[in-house]
């Protein structure tokens, strides 16, 4: 866990988080069945836990000084996930909720399909294109260091998008100027826009491969709240020599079961009809979870 | 140590940019080096400024990247290496992390042109023509070894990002004296006056340019020469006005792609401020993998050496003629 002046948020309980990433999802689904275009939602799903747990717990930010030069530094790097990051963000008092859904996608709007930095302060980079968020971090890893500040650059990645040579330039590099202030999450939803990852590309033994680079390796279920809680506590000191990766295995389209595993649902947009269904099954998945937790304890 | 240099002497442009550097890195606390194992050039800011030095070993895709980070947290990245891989292989990186964003990344590098004998893979032809096509992007080629440093310096004021294109930088010949001209980013130099016929030029080749230029001279024709070394923004007021004061003759030389280069930036000029001219030839790389041999036999070979020059600016002052010249290969 991270204490310093910044974490002005509230702590949450992870009963609190599962609740927060609840509402990012149900907001997600109603963005999705309200925007006529396409929304990336199996992804978004797939790392709307692993954001509420950075943009409420993990992440030393705050949303009325987004300069502080203190602050923890977010670089999504699987940069469609970008409604995602934006309602997470709100969430946590960014931007205004209202904006995004009444904006998203429109002439110059500043919520676009993925993040611009310039059009969205607030947003630490402009990403989009896969394999760039982590050469970035390492530069501004790299900075943080030279300076003696104590914070963190974290980055999100998708499990596909590591099959991009320059993902492993920069794990390479990170490991070789000791950045223990770096930070990579990886979204391990195993599916490609067009295929189940390991049909097309063998990423096993993946975790093996970061701990063959010499990074600190941390693996989760990413949907367990707990576990990530966890791995953030587990995060070595930012001064510390080695970069970490946490692994997190995730399902794409995570908490409405038609679009869970499901290829047809990498991005789509869901009509009125479908929006009702998807709700549903997002409540209907929740109710299956608390029953799950009851019955274990 | 700071480089001394004579007005006509050799120079190596590699060692103005480690000596530049080194002096930079005083000034600038927030000045970093990066470079994908072509670290020689900067052993000089190495040494004085090794935690501000970051060779990523062969991987330009991350260099550029990270250059980018650094630039984001507020620091002044120079990514020094060899420019057909910055060029090209780090081009979307360029792009996307650094122009798109406007990061004050400054891209510095050698083997602009069909220079050092490597063959296709280590010639850049191409990058001026990707580097000018990209918003934000101001971009260079110099040929004084000096005047290296002094762009460097100007660029440390630039929000934004800029691209210095250098041949071998070996060995250069120093061609302006010290405060001879007003060098600055965006404005075109008259490195010799003449009312006949312009010659622009950049980089390399403007060395051959002013040689071309006096051995015109002996025959009584005044080539004016312009190192035009911004190809963007381009110093349109400059052309224009060679139009009017060289009887609207104009020939265009470099090492680069004759198609793409600065031989386009005027034409573009020229066309869209409706410029009138009598003749305009450009001479450059023809569409063709060069192959190997030393700098000045590939510009022989490939039609843009002194020779094709003097007889491309007797062409240009002699418009009758003209029908009897060599085509450039076509695009």
């Amino acid at each position: 866990m991270i204490e310093t002046v910044l974490d002005s948020g509230e702590r949450h309980s992870v009963a609190e988080l599962t609740d927060l990433a609840y509402e990012l999802r149900h907001k997600l689904l109603e963005l999705c069945g309200t925007y006529e275009g396409a929304v990336h939602i199996g992804g978004d799903l797939s790392v709307a836990d692993i954001l509420t747990v950075l943009f409420h717990h993990g992440l030393r930010i705050d949303p009325d000084d987004i300069a502080n030069p203190q602050r923890d530094r977010f670089v999504l790097s699987k940069g469609h996930a970008a409604v995602c990051m934006y309602i997470a963000m709100a969430m946590r008092g960014f931007f205004p909720y209202d904006e995004i859904v009444s904006t998203y996608g429109q002439l110059d709007s500043a919520y676009g399909m993925h993040p611009c930095k310039v059009q969205l302060p607030g947003v630490e980079c402009s990403t989009g294109s896969l394999g760039h968020g982590l050469p970035l971090a390492v530069g501004m890893a790299l900075g943080a260091r030279h300076r003696g500040e104590t914070h963190r650059v974290v980055t999100l990645l998708g499990d596909g998008e590591t099959g991009e040579g320059s993902v492993w330039e920069a794990v390479m590099a990170g490991r070789s100027q000791k950045l223990g202030n770096l930070v990579a999450f990886v979204d391990r939803n195993r599916q490609l826009m067009t295929s189940f990852a390991e049909e097309r590309v063998m990423f096993e033994p993946y975790p093996d491969k970061w701990r063959a680079f010499g990074w600190n390796v941390i693996q989760v279920d990413g949907h367990d709240m707990g576990q990530l809680v966890d791995a953030i506590a587990q995060l070595p000191s930012p001064d510390s020599d080695v970069p970490t990766v946490v692994i997190c295995e995730t399902v794409k389209g995570k908490g409405v079961d038609f679009m869970e595993r499901n290829l047809a649902w990498h991005a789509g947009s869901l009509g009125a009809a479908d929006l009702e269904r998807a709700l549903a099954a997002l409540a209907a998945g929740r109710e299956n979870t608390t029953a799950n937790e009851q019955e274990a304890r | 140590m700071p480089v001394t240099f004579t007005f006509g002497e050799m120079l190596s442009a590699r060692s103005v940019i480690g000596s530049t550097l080194a002096e930079l890195g005083d000034s600038h606390p927030n000045l970093w080096v990066l470079t994908p194992d072509i670290g020689a050039t900067l052993v000089e800011f190495r040494d004085k400024h090794p935690e501000r030095f970051v060779d990523v070993g062969l991987a330009e895709q991350a260099c550029v990247g990270i250059a980018a980070g650094l630039a984001y947290d507020g620091n002044i990245p120079v990514v020094s290496g060899m420019l057909p891989f910055l060029s090209m292989r780090a081009l979307e990186q360029v792009r996307t992390d650094v122009c798109y964003p406007n990061l004050p990344v400054k891209i510095i590098g050698t083997h602009g042109g069909l220079v050092g004998n490597g063959g296709s893979t280590h010639y850049a032809v191409e990058d001026l023509s990707l580097m000018c096509s990209l918003t934000n992007m101001t971009v260079t080629s110099i040929g004084d070894p000096v005047m290296v440093g002094e762009i460097l310096r100007q660029s440390m004021d630039m929000p934004g990002p800029i691209y210095i294109r250098l041949a071998v930088g070996k060995k250069d010949k120093v061609l302006y004296e010290a405060g001879e001209h007003d060098i600055r980013i965006g404005k075109g130099i008259v490195a010799r006056d003449g009312s006949d016929v312009t010659l622009f030029t950049h980089g390399t080749t403007v060395a051959q340019a002013l040689d071309a230029a006096e051995e015109l001279a002996t025959d009584g024709i005044s080539v004016r020469v312009v190192d035009m070394f911004t190809l963007k923004p381009i110093d349109a007021d400059l052309i224009e006005r060679c139009a009017a004061e060289t009887d609207g003759r104009f020939v265009v030389l470099e090492d680069h792609l004759a198609y793409g280069g600065l031989a386009s930036r005027v034409a573009d000029v020229v066309a869209d401020r409706g410029i009138r001219l009598e003749s305009f030839e450009r001479l450059g790389i023809p569409q063709v993998y060069a192959g190997f041999g030393e700098d000045e036999q590939l510009r022989d070979k490939h039609g843009y050496g002194l020779s094709a020059t003097v007889a491309a600016l007797r062409r240009a002052v002699a418009p009758a003629t003209r029908a009897g010249a060599d085509e450039p290969a076509a695009v």
